[in-house]
């Protein structure tokens, strides 16, 4: 029977050694600044190609040979909303609303060119003297890298104005509403078992994928970190020699038992903390997360289930190795096995119950990353949850038998690597 | 315990590593508080003898017994090991890795630390308790992992060379603390090289050589044993002219004699008179274990 003393005292000092460890408060304080630090540059720089391409907030200068526009109705109606709005627009959302430049008449290209290089002027338009016949328009933007040449900027603005003044006079009312703004969308969504949903405009879209998506994120990477945690520790003990002071008190089953519990432990407080440091602003400042109940319970459950598998591995892994170094590169295989769902993040996501998602959630070295990708993208058949389940149940259950044997085996072999053939040899042996 | 029940008890075992055997048909008893001499050369199969004793490795045949029945996971708690690979946490303060240690034996935490203090200062480290293991010299991480060793006061402890490293001051504080263990009632294997330290420690012996055993029992019997062909003489012969005598080197007291196989010290001194030597001193020697364990190795 399993000291359960014993078991305490080792998962108590690994907690407490590997949350004062320099890498652990790395990976929760460091990490979520990076990512934070990633999105932001991102969303800045597609934020000012936006602006490089759109729109900023001078006016639009417009010289019109052809006589078409009647200036007067600039800026008079309600500019036609781009559909779906990008970054820029998000982020005005969240900032408090979208400048609208401008448009101004100018009559002398000379002034207005000059007035677009001083910075005076977002874009210039000029609408040739046979635009009714031809429709030919030349815009003059400032040079904003390669962007610039993408889309003219604030085009929709003029087109708007086109449109107003051309039916002025001749068409009003409603017909003349709906000319110039043809439609206020309202999105529906239909599932796959034909139940009618209210669609979200696109931040609420943008929310229901980011949210899951960096649970998602962070229980993986916990799961990675905490079993790397493992590994890193056996393997150190090995290295140093105290694996056998440590083997003449408590049995590898007790010992392995207290390392996987204590480093869980470390795992789960830093998903914690992520969560209280990414999560909960998130869903107080910016209602950006949404993730529901079920998700977040059935999220935990498999990071727990994948943890204890990859912690299972790992331990047996991280026995093989002389160093620390020749361990993490033997636990690579499993790694690399186990990160192949993040390569089809894509489909996976984009189709959560295709047979490619269920067939990898059946698998029990992918089933972890694909669960919580597939839990955290949309609803997940209970049927794959329970295979999924007793897969992973089976699995952890072989691999900590493993590791012990192994632990067994190699703690005490230095020198040389054991060859495949010898580690089959002692995983067959009683 | 009753005295009848070994401590210790080894019938038969052998230990294999895929198609090397390490141990082969061996069988000892170490008594309770008794100090008991594991010797051998180096790769003999002492550290193998001992983990299986731990409990670490498992024999191949035979049995183990401890405290007079077969291992239980429980025991481990009851047995100290200081293995001769030494093994600390070496960027964890000392203090914190004796009562890790100490804790792991299934002591309490605050008597596992009275036990650490109390065991640090008995050694002269209590003023580096707070120190990281790295930062010490190499005796003194050996007399950490010694505290850590016996702090759990375990009712066997088993040593491998546990003098290694450290100098003749704290040789002889260790000496001490082995003494006292075994006065209080605690049974002691000790595997060491140095076998004036097993002469003045054990009263039995068990040596093994390629994992098979070539000595066993009472050490001054052994030594009876091996004395009868070895003679300490003070006199003015030509040793070399000797017809009896294998080799002769000079000692503090004379000349240390060994005689050929065939030979008797009557005879050699029934030589030294037909020679009319003069001869100051004629005794049968103790030959030391030293020579003991060369000369059975080298036979």
């Amino acid at each position: 029977m399993l000291c359960l003393s014993k078991i305490w005292v080792i998962a108590r000092r690994e907690f407490l050694v590997t949350v004062t460890r320099k890498g652990y408060l790395f990976a929760v304080v460091g990490m979520p600044l990076l990512f934070g630090g990633i999105f932001g540059i991102s969303f800045l720089t597609t934020g000012t190609m936006e602006q490089s391409i759109k729109s900023n907030s001078e006016p639009i200068a417009v010289i019109d040979r052809s006589g078409t526009l009647d200036f007067g109705l600039a800026g008079g109606f309600e500019p036609t909303r781009e559909y779906p709005p990008g970054p820029t627009e998000l982020l005005q959302q969240t900032t408090g609303g979208k400048k609208v430049p401008r448009i101004v008449e100018y009559t002398d290209m000379a002034l207005a060119i000059r007035e677009l290089k001083e910075g005076k002027l977002s874009a210039v338009y000029l609408i040739e003297a046979d635009y009714m016949s031809t429709g030919k328009i030349v815009s003059y933007a400032p040079e904003h890298g390669i962007f610039s040449d993408l889309a003219p900027p604030d085009r929709s603005r003029l087109y708007d104005l086109i449109r107003a003044s051309l039916i002025k006079g001749r068409i009003d009312g409603e017909t003349r509403e709906r000319i110039l703004a043809p439609g206020k969308l309202k999105q529906m969504k239909v599932s796959k078992h034909g139940d009618v949903e209210s669609g979200s405009d696109a931040f609420q879209k943008a929310a229901r994928f980011f949210g899951p998506f960096s649970m998602f994120l962070l229980l993986t990477m916990s799961i990675f970190f905490s079993s790397g945690y493992l590994l890193q520790g056996i393997a150190e003990e090995k290295q140093n020699r105290v694996i056998e002071v440590i083997w003449a008190s408590v049995d590898p089953v007790e010992l392995l038992t207290g390392k996987i519990i204590g480093l869980g432990a470390a795992g789960l407080l830093q998903v914690a903390l992520y969560a209280a440091m990414l999560l909960f602003p998130a869903v107080t400042v910016f209602a950006f997360f949404q993730v529901s109940t079920t998700a977040l319970v059935l999220s935990l459950v498999y990071f727990v289930l994948g943890y204890l598998l990859f912690a299972g591995l790992m331990a047996g892994t991280g026995i093989l190795g002389n160093s620390p170094q020749e361990s993490g590169q033997l636990s690579a295989f499993w790694t690399l096995l186990s990160m192949i769902p993040m390569f089809l993040l894509a489909p996976i996501t984009e189709a959560p119950n295709s047979w490619l998602a269920r067939g990898l959630s059946w698998f029990p070295l992918t089933a972890p990353v694909t669960m919580l990708l597939r839990i955290t993208s949309g609803v997940t058949p209970w049927v794959d949850v329970a295979i999924s389940t007793v897969v992973l149940v089976a699995s952890i259950y072989l691999a900590v038998r493993g590791a012990a044997k192994l632990f067994r085996a190699a703690a005490l072999m230095y020198g040389k690597r054991p060859a495949v053939g010898e580690i089959l040899r002692w995983l067959r042996a009683s | 315990m009753s005295q009848s029940v070994p401590a210790i008890a080894l019938r038969s075992v052998r230990k294999a590593f895929h198609t090397v055997v390490a141990i082969e048909d061996t069988s000892f008893e170490v008594q309770p508080g008794e100090i008991f001499g594991l010797l051998g050369p180096n790769g003999a199969g002492k550290t193998t003898l001992l983990r299986l004793i731990m409990d670490i490795f498992r024999p191949d045949s035979g049995s183990i017994q401890v405290f007079g029945r077969h291992f239980l996971r429980r025991d481990k708690g009851r047995i100290g090991y200081l293995p001769e690979e030494r093994g600390l946490y070496v960027r964890q303060k000392v203090q914190a890795v004796i009562e890790y240690l100490v804790q792991l034996k299934g002591v309490r935490q605050p008597q596992a630390r009275m036990n650490t203090l109390r065991w640090l200062e008995r050694l002269d480290m209590l003023d580096v308790r707070e120190h990281r293991v790295q930062e010490l010299s190499k005796g003194n991480q050996q007399k950490v992992q010694f505290i850590a060793t016996v702090a759990a006061e375990p009712e066997i402890l088993l040593l491998d060379e546990p003098f290694s490293g450290l100098d003749p001051v704290n040789v002889r504080a260790f000496i001490q603390v082995i003494q006292e263990l075994a006065a209080s009632g605690r049974t002691i294997v000790l595997s060491t090289h140095q076998m004036n330290l097993v002469e003045s420690l054990c009263r039995r012996v068990f040596m093994i050589h390629r994992g098979c055993q070539v000595l066993y029992g009472d050490l001054e019997q052994i030594q009876r044993t091996h004395s009868e062909k070895a003679v300490v003489v003070r006199s003015n012969a030509n040793y070399s002219d000797c017809p009896f005598i294998a080799h002769a080197t000079g000692n503090g007291r004379g000349t240390l004699v060994l005689l050929k196989n065939d030979a008797q010290p009557r005879e050699l001194l029934a030589w030294l008179v037909e020679m009319q030597a003069e001869v100051e001193a004629f005794e049968c020697a103790k030959t030391p274990l030293e020579d003991i364990f060369i000369n059975v190795l080298q036979p």
